[in-house]
């Protein structure tokens, strides 16, 4: 009997598992266990496709270290890509298509970006009813300094026609089965902005590879969906990319909808910015302290714009106070937030948090649900148990 | 052409002589292991076509309506999962019924720590 490709899939982690009894780094080979070097401590929501959350116990920094980091996968990672052959395509809508070394891209003028990236699911789990995808929490979420040549100043040496209106990213990411490749695009206005970047560098090292070694796009303030990883390829094209995860990928509807209703695809349109959203980090949801003296804090964000304030109830809603937002900013970066609180009593407390920012734009008491779980960012609430 | 059993000790032996030889530990690969999947009379068969692509895990943390669990076999039919057409109801009836939208979360597991 021939041996197909789906027979190789099924035997190889029982072949490792053997080979795990002669080697102790396989020892994870045949178990639940999930080991990514450098990822230690992230919750797995996926190990295939990677998808790892950020515990809400490791955010205490306004940079987010590597690894902490999330990981948001839709395919698999390139299972080879050689930095020294890698090169990266413009074409399309230009007058001059051309292929960029790494080597070629260093040498360009850099810029950097302090940037707080979300995966647009962030916070799925948490939608009413509740809507297919990776279940993430608070998690899908980080900031990090990001650093390479201007978008525009490629297009630029490329020449953008003046037919040129939307720009497209490719990845090296591995398609399996039929499923589309995870192709997008941005408009020419976004991509010629001076902070969208062709990222080579991630926290002043070069991108680790669950980040999207040797470049990726940063579409700064924008979903984490727009900034392809692994790019190889750049066109310039005269209208939105068609394709998969642009449509019906990614996309809201232009109308609130019940929640649980269909949504017709022709009525939606396609997510770019992040919304305004706080996240309490501490205390940890359902937690149980031992003193009255609680440290509250968290991380509030807005997109495109500016934070403005961070509100914190600390009765379920009734009376509001604001919060101390931390001395570190930077457009497109999140604002971390602390709140040193007394709890009256013993007992059972719901804290809840509440961002404003520059556009006048609060956290509602409800998200605005969607089919796909897009953008959530009702009002972050934790229950604790205060017992002295 | 290899038996399957042959390809499988080839396999076992190749994997045991390179990591043996050059230390060797896929650094950027993870577990393709997962939690398994509940039993039930088509769980093979769900395990089979699903992890040709996929963990368990994002099957495991679901939460869906049979309405929706239809929708999400039938994209993944589409998408290349390979379904014998007169088992479909019965992968529909396996997901919703053990991944309901009213079942409690899925604890998710951390990345291990280096051994």
């Amino acid at each position: 009997m021939a041996t197909t490709r789906r027979d190789f899939l099924r035997i190889v982690p029982s072949a490792l598992a053997g080979a795990s009894v002669l080697h102790p780094a396989l020892s994870w080979a045949g178990s639940d266990e999930v080991y990514v070097p450098g990822k230690e401590g992230m919750i797995v929501r996926s190990a295939r496709f990677l998808d790892l959350e950020m515990p809400m116990e490791v955010l205490k920094t306004w940079i987010t270290p590597g690894p902490h980091f999330f990981v948001r996968n839709h395919m698999h990672e390139p299972s080879t890509l050689d930095a020294s052959t890698w090169a990266l395509t413009i074409s399309g809508e230009v007058e001059n298509p051309l292929a960029l070394s790494l080597a070629d891209l260093k040498k360009l003028e850099s810029h950097t970006v302090i940037n707080t990236l979300e995966c647009a699911g962030n916070g799925r789990a948490f939608q009413q009813p509740h809507v297919p995808g990776v279940q993430w929490e608070r998690g899908a979420v980080g900031t990090a300094r990001f650093s390479g040549p201007r978008l525009r100043d490629l297009l630029h040496r490329a020449g953008v026609k003046s037919t040129g209106k939307h720009v497209m990213f490719r990845g090296l990411d591995e398609v399996p089965g039929k499923v589309p490749a995870f192709i997008r695009s941005i408009p020419i206005e976004k991509a010629t902005d001076a902070d969208t970047l062709v990222a080579l560098e991630m926290n002043s090292a070069p991108l680790a590879k669950h980040h999207g070694f040797p470049a990726r796009a940063l579409v700064p303030g924008w979903i984490g969906a727009a900034s392809c990883k692994w790019l190889t390829e750049i066109k310039v094209l005269d209208k939105e990319f068609e394709g998969n995860f642009m449509k019906p990928g990614y996309r809201f509807p232009n109308q609130p909808v019940q929640p649980g209703a269909d949504v017709n695809p022709d009525d939606t349109h396609p997510i770019t910015a992040l919304s305004v959203k706080s996240i309490i980090a501490a205390p940890i949801a359902n937690a149980t302290l031992r003193s009255r003296a609680v440290h509250i804090q968290g991380a509030a964000w807005a997109g495109e714009a500016d934070i403005t304030r961070v509100d914190l109830s600390t009765d379920g809603g009734s009376t509001w106070q604001p919060v101390q937002l931390g001395r570190e900013q930077s457009k497109y970066a999140w604002r971390l937030w602390s709140y040193s609180w007394h709890a009256p009593r013993s007992g059972e407390y719901t804290i809840l948090s509440r961002a404003t920012d520059s556009q006048g734009r609060a956290q509602p008491a409800s998200a605005a649900w969607n089919p796909s779980g897009y953008l959530y960012n009702a009002i972050d609430q934790v229950k604790i148990h205060v017992e002295t | 052409m290899l038996r399957r059993r042959e390809f499988h000790v080839l396999v076992a032996f190749c994997a045991a002589i390179f990591c043996g030889l050059f230390g060797f530990v896929w650094t950027t690969r993870v577990s393709a292991q997962s939690a398994d999947l509940p039993p039930g009379p088509i769980q093979s068969k769900v395990q089979t076509a699903c992890m040709e692509c996929h963990d368990a895990r994002i099957i495991v943390q679901q939460r869906l309506s049979k309405k929706a669990w239809t929708k999400e076999v039938d994209k993944m039919i589409k998408w290349g999962a390979v379904v014998d057409p007169k088992d479909r109801d019965a992968f529909i009836d396996y997901l919703s019924l053990n991944f309901p939208p009213d079942k409690p979360p899925e604890p998710m597991p951390r990345v291990s720590a280096k051994k």
